[in-house]
Formats: C-alpha cells, structure tokens, sequence
C-alpha cells in the first residue's frame, strides 16, 4: 500500500485530506438543511434539582457589528464578547433565577459557501447553565422571532411576584429607517418600534418586563421611552452617547440579597448609579445613566411625544443627507421645549466629557432631542427644506 | 505514479492552498468593515503619544493623526462616486475631527489643551471614536478606501 517508489506515500495523505474535508463539508451541509435548532448541549433540565425562581433575565447582545474598543493601555476588547461574560457570570451567580442570554453573531461561512448559523442562545437556571444551542437569525420575519420562540421553550413561567428583566446590549437603535443596523443582514431594518414590539413579544401574557435596560447609545429619546413603555415599568438607559464598554452588570449577581428590603424602582436607581460610577471611572467621553418611571413620565411624554414624531417625519421625508445637519442634543437645551413635568418620573446620573465642546455642560435633562447643527466651525446646513421640521420641533 | 503526476498533485494542492489563503487574506478585511481598522489607527497614536515625553512631539503626534484622517476622508469624497447617505456620514466625521484639532491647538473658541492633559485627550480621541455614530453611514467600501489611502499617505 506504501509504495515508496511511485510517490503514493505523498498522494494518499493529499486523497485522505480532499475525502476528510468533503466529509466535513457534507457535514455542515446536512446540520445547515436541519429545520429544527440542534440542541449541543442540554443537561441538568430533568435532575429533579431545579427550585423556584424569583428572577428572570432575558439578554440580548448585538455582536453583528463593530464592538471593537480599547482601554487606556491598547488592549482590544469586543464588546459583545465582554458583555456575554457578564451577563455569563451574574447567570451563575443567581442560585433564585433563570437567564436566557441570546448573542447574535456575524453571518459566516464554512469555507466561504456553506452558511453556519449565527445565534447562540444559553439558558441558566438556579446559577447552572441548562442549555446552550446554534439557532438561525436569517429566517427572522421581526426582531427576537426566533429568541421569543426559545424563550417560550424553556422559561419556567411567569409566576405572581416573579421580577423580570430585559437588557439589549447593542448600537443606537434608530427611530425611523433602521436599514443597515444588522451587518449581516442590511436590508432587514430594526427601528426603536419594532424592537419594542419583539421586546414585548416576550411577555406573552401582557405584562411588562419590571426593568428594561436598554445599553445603547441614545436610548433616552422621548420616542424611545414613550416606545418601550409598553413594554417595561422602568427602563435604564443613557440619554446620551454610551462607550461601548455598556453598563456594568456587576450589581445584577446575587439579585436576591440586591432585592432585600428594596422595591423595583431603587433597585433599578441602584444598578444605574453603579453603571453610572463604573463608566465615571474608565471613560473621559460624557456619561448618562438614567431611570425612567414608565408611568410617572407619561405626562412628559403626552405633552411632548406628538410633536416629537412629527418632527421624525419630517426628517424622516427629507433627504438622508439632512442627517449631516442635525445631532442629538439635551431636550433641555431647547428653551422652548422645557415642559414642567420634564423631570418628573427621571432620575439622571449625568457626567461631563472630559474634553469637546460639551465639557462645561454639567446637567442633562435625562430626554435626547434633535437639533440642527452648531455652524461654528464651518458647516453648513445642506437642506433648507430641513430647516423648518427642526423649528417646528424647537416651538412645541 | 510518475514525478510528473506527483508534481502534478504537489502543484493542484499548494495552488488550492493558496487559493484559501488569498481569499482569506482579502475576505476578513472586508468582514472587519474597516472601521476596525480606523479605531485601531487612533489606539495606536494614542499609544504613541503616551510613550512620548516631549508635550510638542505628543501635540504633533496627535495632529498629524487627525490631519492624516482628514486627508484621507478628502481624498476618498473627492475620488470616488458617494451616496448623499455617505456624504452625509463622511462630513460628519470630518467635523468631528476639526474639533479635536481646534482643540488641541486652542481655535475656534476652544482652549487648548494644556500639556498635562495630552495623553488623556489622545484616550479621549480614541473613546469619542469608539462610541462615534458618525460612521454609521458610510459603507464598508468607502470605509476600506479609507483605509487604504491613510496607509497610502502615512
């Protein structure tokens, strides 16, 4: 069989290696025509050990993007990948709850042809991970389709007293268009309507979540809140932009001795005020932390909410270029928007960019507006059409 | 088998080999996006600037950074067909970066930022990048083309 003489010695390892990766090949071409999600590793479920919980968390991290960051000495982190430790750790460290983390990955595949799938969903329960499983994100027909279907498989039931949480680790979540949000996916848009509608579709019996924690950029626009208050009775969120380095999980371990004596709303002011210090303490961008009582705020929101989505269609119908002419901005900093019940129902944990213009701003309202662009430093408006959606929204 | 189908063989394979490392070598950059890349540039000038003990190289370090990025942004709008989408996004970016510069050389009603406080601006530089929603709408392409032409022109 070795036959030295004729060079078979060499060709046979070329033939093994070519039959080797057409098995592979065939492999994944089977586990990728599959209808069902492959279950990889489901252990513990039926032990007879598992407890009640008090607690449920379902995370959602966004990692099809870029998450790159570095931190002051040069080392690179992927925001999701540390968001996924966390979430990861504070499941193993909650012996009272059940944890469903999804991370939505980049689209690959298999030598260049063959596609894999790009979710990977973990269920903890009683801090032991139960299940972890492959799932597609490419049949999605609206945001978390395919994670509400998991969710619905092995949640152990939403029980009177039980407290939920929610917390999306991802980009700015646009509010109108959303095109070109998922990286692998560009033209299936996520605006803040649909991803409050799939939010929701996690509570099937129209509850809402207790918190939402929403670890995005710009997450305190009155469109945003007044969008996922259908869905949550507090939502975390910071107003302005976020580093990627997202709010700290780390007040989530031990939920049970976090709730001792406490309500949801300074449970949720807690956790924002340790995110808030841990990011004050890495990050010389600006920091926002806010909390927002769903139903204390509603009367902001009823004063201000219809003028503020007209101004969304406005920009909404005018050229993707008037983009360049507008920027987020305090709603405060707009005179004529101050409403008096502007404060009510949000507590705000707001600190300063260390450098840029913003640096002497020492207070934020809580609420992100729109505004057109400062033309100090040379710009100039491209669209006058524009103009008049941003005064409109300047003079409620 | 003869020397000539062993050759035959050791040529297909390394060829195939090849083939797999090409399209490697060019199919992860286009995966990264690039943006990857631009952070990256900025990590490392700020890395620079904190191994530098001299405020005015460390002041110039920063500039030319800035300044290379603003070229480059220059030469891609000016060369290239964009969207309205994209040139939106690239002017944008190109403000942001005159700011940095206007501050760090105290212009435009900025103070400049005193000597102490170099190597943190360079972090902040590298932060207001990483959480930057000006590049959202600029494709993978036109962010590659940046790239290149910034590796062209340093």
């Amino acid at each position: 069989m070795l036959n030295l003489q004729d060079g078979s010695v060499h060709a046979n390892p070329y033939r093994m290696l070519w039959v080797g990766v057409g098995c592979a090949t065939l492999t994944v071409l089977l586990c990728s025509c599959s209808a069902e999600l492959p279950v990889l590793r489901e252990a513990q479920q039926a032990d007879g050990g598992e407890q009640a919980t008090q607690y449920s968390i379902v995370c959602v991290i966004h990692g099809d993007g870029d998450y790159l960051y570095h931190d002051s000495s040069g080392n690179e982190y992927n925001a999701d990948e540390v968001a996924l430790a966390e979430a990861q750790r504070v499941a193993l460290r909650n012996p009272h709850a059940e944890v469903f983390i999804f991370h939505q990955r980049p689209r690959s595949h298999f030598l260049f042809f063959f596609p894999l799938r790009d979710g990977t969903f973990y269920y903890y329960r009683n801090g032991r991970p139960n299940a972890e499983e492959l799932y597609w994100r490419d049949q999605e027909q609206a945001p978390f389709d395919t994670e509400v279907g998991l969710y619905r498989r092995f949640s152990a039931g939403n029980q009177p007293g039980k407290v939920s949480l929610f917390l999306y680790f991802g980009h700015e979540i646009p509010e109108f268009d959303g095109a070109g949000y998922d990286a692998s996916y560009p033209d299936r848009p996520l605006t803040v309507q649909g991803f409050a509608r799939g939010v929701g579709g996690f509570r099937d019996d129209s509850s809402k979540f207790d918190i939402v924690v929403l670890s995005t950029c710009f997450g305190g626009t009155p469109y945003t809140i007044g969008a996922l208050g259908t869905a949550a009775r507090y939502i975390v969120a910071s107003p302005d932009n976020l580093h990627l380095s997202y709010l700290d999980l780390r007040s989530l371990e031990r939920m049970d001795l976090g709730f001792r004596d406490v309500d949801v709303h300074t449970f949720a002011r807690r956790y924002a005020r340790l995110a808030f210090d841990i990011l004050k303490g890495q990050i010389l961008t600006t920091v926002s932390v806010a909390v927002y009582d769903v139903d204390r705020v509603q009367k902001f929101l009823r004063a201000f909410l219809s003028v503020y989505e007209y101004t969304l269609n406005s920009v909404k119908s005018a050229r993707q270029a008037s983009m360049a002419a507008i920027e987020h901005c305090d709603c405060a900093d707009l005179p004529s928007v101050v409403l008096p019940a502007m404060s009510d129902g949000v507590d705000v944990f707001y600190r300063p960019p260390r450098f840029g213009r913003a640096k002497e701003k020492q207070h934020h309202s809580g609420w992100e507006c729109w505004r057109e662009r400062d033309p100090i430093i040379g710009r100039k408006p491209q669209f006058d059409e524009f103009k008049g959606a941003v005064e409109t929204f300047y003079r409620p | 088998m003869s020397p000539n189908t062993k050759k035959g063989t050791t040529m297909t394979t390394r060829l195939a080999f090849g083939l797999v490392v090409m399209m490697s070598v060019l199919v992860l950059p286009a995966h990264a996006g690039g943006k990857t890349e631009l952070q990256q540039y900025f990590s490392n000038a700020a890395d620079k600037v904190k191994a530098t003990e001299d405020p005015v190289a460390k002041r110039a370090i920063l500039n030319e950074s800035l300044q290379s990025m603003a070229k480059a942004l220059d030469i891609v709008e000016t060369s290239t067909p964009i969207s309205d989408a994209e040139a939106a996004g690239l002017q944008r970016f190109r403000n942001s970066l005159q700011e940095k510069q206007d501050e760090l050389a105290g212009r435009n009603g900025f103070a400049a930022v005193p000597d102490a406080q170099l190597n943190a601006f360079s972090q902040y530089v590298v932060q207001d990048m990483e959480q930057a929603d000006q590049m959202v709408t600029i494709s993978i392409v036109t962010l590659l083309l940046i790239v290149i032409i910034l590796i062209l022109i340093l």
